[in-house]
């Protein structure tokens, strides 16, 4: 590990709906763990949001996305059981073809993906996105969502000084049976204090540093108090484990809170200062890293966290699923598999193709050119990521095409628009569904930009792709 | 090149029959056509057979117009199905038309049937996507109600012209469906019916959108020497236009006219000799609201961005100057995908022979314009009565 090898950006992604403890404690009658809870809706999941950190990452570091070499991704909700989910978030990233490394399993990942990229050689993308589910009663009155996203290169801004680990065998803490999407916590309250307590601060005790050097730490927090418990055993005051703490405002993202806690803690960071960041995962083990910061890199979790739009009880029950999940069938228009990744390019990154006879720009860049009407070998280019409403329309609850039902009953009403990009010479157009707004809001003349999603799902595959979202 | 004349059309009734199928349908639209004909003839004269349909609703059936033509007992007919979606049947009558203009048919058959409404909700969403862009335009969630809408909003806000206007349309079509005794939808309609409908797809409402229908149509086409024989009034096809577009609304360079729709009517009146002027009345394809404004304006009936006036004025009401839809349009009689375009020649040949329901007063020349999706497809037909107007 060269010296000055480290963080050169981060990146962040929170979804936009946020649940608030006032609409839990009405449903329930008790007051949940968390002041708020990130909701993921019906088209977004740990890929989605892998993306959008990774994606904000990158374009904070300014850094030509085929120059990374090394993609690390962890979740503990993967979309799927079984399938390398990296692929899909390097495709809409535009990376090229870096080496991948995925980790999944364990609230602890964060740790694995940010080691993997602290000791790739070149551009190293680390990403943590999760979205844990539960039954609504326990946790699921905690869970949330989010991304997190550390981009590593030479002469990095945060630096990794030393890792430790800590690891026994006690189970129980936090598990997720086969087969099932719903994490289990059995609750033996003491048992769980004491386990996270001993295996976090064992680990970061057993780092190389100097303690009182230490600005922020960002610590295992499935609830908001538990960091506290932890540093208890530990030399760092309450305002140290607060900078590094989200929990309270995202909810339990699982493997992505303490990723978020660790952007926080960044915030907080000054030159010469350092920062713990102390993962942990039921089984259970526990990774302690230490970071310095040789220069500051913020980026603005406390804003972040003040995002969003409140939804009530039922709209977050529904928009996770937990309220009348359907299966489709398939039918006519079906578009096969190979026909849809034949053109992933385009859904995932507006590739364009440019006329070589008249110059028109064609979406998607097959067949005549619209133009001559020619046919041509178009010229790939990327569109401009800014687009303007020309047509809309809603369609309302009950009336998508089935592929959308689902998303319908879960989301409500979505917009659908033609987009009009504008490229240098000319300008082409594209239908998209709109997404992160209401959808009676956008009018023709709004400017809009993509953002990736999950599109639907068909024969148990999921199609991804780009939705536009007010600017 | 030889005229081809229409010298018989008739329909079902179009509506929801259950107790129906596409082959029985078609069985009554025949009948009423064959009965149309001005003197008797024996059906074996009928050289070929054009049938439009999308697939028999969802059913994407194989043969289903040989099945069609040896049910009515036309035994050995050589059948040509046609698939344009919407358009089906207005192409099913050019293929008509080019077998008698190039003498290669006496008398041809040109009909279509569709069965929309005995399928389960979902199914029927399925199927009823398969006519636009589905790569990409069904992708991004919409429907066909959902692509019209887009090019209602995009129309409202480059014209003057507002969700009152699109009911209005609604209100007209209505008043001269209840008069129609095959309409599905038979009944008036008030402008506040018609304003105050649940949405579909913003701008469009309940009653800016037609409905699903089953039902069939037939037309029997004819050259001159038979034409003279069987018919006391002949009603040629003056000039017969069809193009093609893009089929995504994305893909084309207007969100507010169809380029298909100008280039067919263009080619139209350029055989019939004849400018939109000339026209007595039209049957257009207002599969939504918006359809008919846009349709004003790619015939040629009005200046670009003058539908809305052209329609406030009452121009195209049953007492107008040219009367649009006096068959009630697809909003009133229904939409029975492949069944549409000759089913708009039911109403043409009424008209000029003086038997419709909402009659033109000496009516000579009308056209029927059939739009396949969004404007992937359309023809264009202007029929022309011989001997100077119905009495």
């Amino acid at each position: 590990m060269s010296t000055d090898r480290g963080i050169v950006a981060t990146g962040l992604y929170i979804p936009r709906r946020r649940l608030d403890s006032e609409a839990i404690e009405t449903a329930w009658n008790t007051s949940p763990a968390v002041s708020q809870a990130a909701v993921p809706t019906a088209d977004e999941d740990a890929i989605t949001m892998a993306v959008e950190a990774a994606r904000d990452a990158l374009e904070r570091a300014a850094m030509d996305t085929a120059a990374v070499s090394h993609f690390a991704v962890g979740t503990t909700t993967p979309p799927l059981e079984e399938e390398a989910l990296a692929p899909r978030i390097v495709e809409a990233l535009g990376l090229g073809d870096p080496r991948l490394f995925s980790a999944t399993q364990s609230t602890v990942v964060g740790a694995d993906v940010l080691l993997a990229a602290a000791e790739a050689d070149g551009p190293a993308l680390a990403v943590v996105a999760d979205a844990p589910q539960s039954e609504p009663a326990e946790i699921g009155q905690r869970i949330g969502a989010g991304a997190a996203a550390f981009l590593f290169d030479a002469d990095g801004a945060v630096v990794l000084r030393d890792v430790a680990t800590c690891s026994r065998d006690a189970p129980g803490l936090r598990f997720r049976e086969r087969a099932s999407e719903d994490v289990q916590e059995l609750a033996i309250t003491t048992y769980e204090r004491d386990t996270t307590r001993a295996l976090v601060s064992g680990a970061i005790e057993a780092l190389d540093g100097d303690p009182n050097a230490v600005r922020s730490v960002a610590l295992h927090q499935p609830t908001p108090d538990i960091p506290h418990r932890i540093a208890r055993a530990l030399p760092f005051d309450g305002e140290t484990v607060d900078c590094g703490s989200v929990v309270d405002r995202i909810g339990d993202a699982g493997a992505a809170t303490p990723a978020i806690g660790l952007l926080s803690a960044l915030d907080a960071c000054d030159v010469g200062e350092t920062t713990i960041a102390g993962f942990f995962g039921s089984g259970s083990s526990a990774v302690a890293l230490l970071f310095e910061s040789r220069r500051t890199i913020e980026r603005g979790v406390a804003a972040a966290l003040g995002d969003g739009v409140s939804v009530s009880y039922p709209d977050a029950l529904r928009e996770r699923g937990t309220l009348n999940e359907t299966e489709v069938s398939g039918g006519g228009a079906h578009v096969s598999l190979p026909s849809w990744q034949r053109t992933i390019p385009q859904r995932y990154r507006l590739i364009a193709g440019r006329c070589p006879n008249c110059g028109s720009s064609a979406f998607p860049p097959e067949g005549a050119c619209p133009g001559c009407h020619d046919r041509v070998n178009f010229q790939p280019f990327e569109l401009p990521s800014t687009g303007e409403i020309v047509a809309v329309t809603v369609i309302g609850q009950g009336g998508a095409p089935p592929e959308f039902i689902e998303q319908q009953r879960r989301d409500g009403s979505f917009a659908v628009a033609i987009v009009e990009i504008t490229t240098d010479s000319d300008s082409v157009r594209l239908p998209g569904q709109l997404t992160n707004c209401d959808p009676t809001e956008p009018e023709v003349g709004d400017s809009v930009t993509p953002t990736f999603r999950r599109i639907y799902e068909v024969e148990g595959v999921t199609r991804y792709g780009l939705k536009f979202a007010p600017e | 090149m030889p005229d081809a004349y229409v010298i018989g059309a008739g329909q079902s009734d179009f509506g929801s029959f259950p107790g129906e199928s596409y082959r029985s349908l078609f069985d009554a639209a025949f009948d009423e056509a064959v009965d149309s004909v001005d003197t008797d003839f024996d059906t074996e004269q009928i050289d070929e057979a054009f049938l439009g349909t999308l697939g028999v609703g969802g059913r994407q059936l194989g043969l289903s117009g040989p099945a069609v033509t040896e049910h009515l007992g036309l035994h050995g007919l050589p059948t040509t199905r046609v698939e344009n979606a919407c358009a089906a049947s207005g192409y099913a009558l050019r293929h008509a038309v080019t077998a008698v203009r190039a003498g290669m048919a006496d008398i041809a058959l040109a009909g279509g049937y569709e069965v929309m409404t005995d399928m389960s909700s979902d199914h029927t969403k399925w199927w009823l996507g398969v006519s636009g862009e589905t790569e990409w335009e069904r992708l991004s969630g919409t429907t066909f109600a959902g692509v019209y809408a887009q090019m209602a909003s995009a129309y409202l806000r480059e014209f003057e012209a507002t969700v009152e206007d699109l009911s209005r349309v609604a209100v007209k079509n209505h008043q001269n469906g209840a008069k129609n005794p095959h309409a599905q939808l038979g009944f008036e309609c008030t402008l506040e019916d018609a304003m105050n409908a649940p949405e579909v797809a913003a701008p469009l409402n309940l009653y800016h959108c037609c409905p699903t229908t089953d039902g069939a149509s037939a037309v029997l086409i004819a050259n001159e020497a038979v034409a003279r024989e069987l018919t006391d009034t002949q009603i040629r096809v003056a000039g017969a236009g069809a193009a093609s577009g893009r089929i995504g609304l994305f893909q084309r360079d207007s969100l507010t006219s169809i380029p298909a729709s100008k280039s067919a009517a263009e080619r139209a009146y350029e055989e019939a000799g004849i400018d939109p002027d000339d026209l007595d009345f039209a049957e257009v394809h207002d599969c939504f609201a918006i359809a008919e404004l846009l349709a004003y304006e790619d015939l040629g009936l009005c200046d670009r961005g003058d539908a809305a006036r052209l329609l406030r004025e009452g121009a195209t009401e049953a007492d107008g100057d040219l009367p649009v839809n006096t068959s009630g349009g697809l909003k009133s009689k229904g939409h029975p995908i492949g069944a549409t375009g000759t089913g708009q020649v039911v109403e043409a040949f009424a008209q000029l022979r003086g038997e419709a329901h909402v009659p033109v007063e000496n009516a000579r020349v009308g056209l029927t314009h059939n739009v396949g999706g969004s404007g992937g497809g359309v023809t264009v037909h202007v029929f022309e009565r011989e001997d100077g107007g119905a009495t």
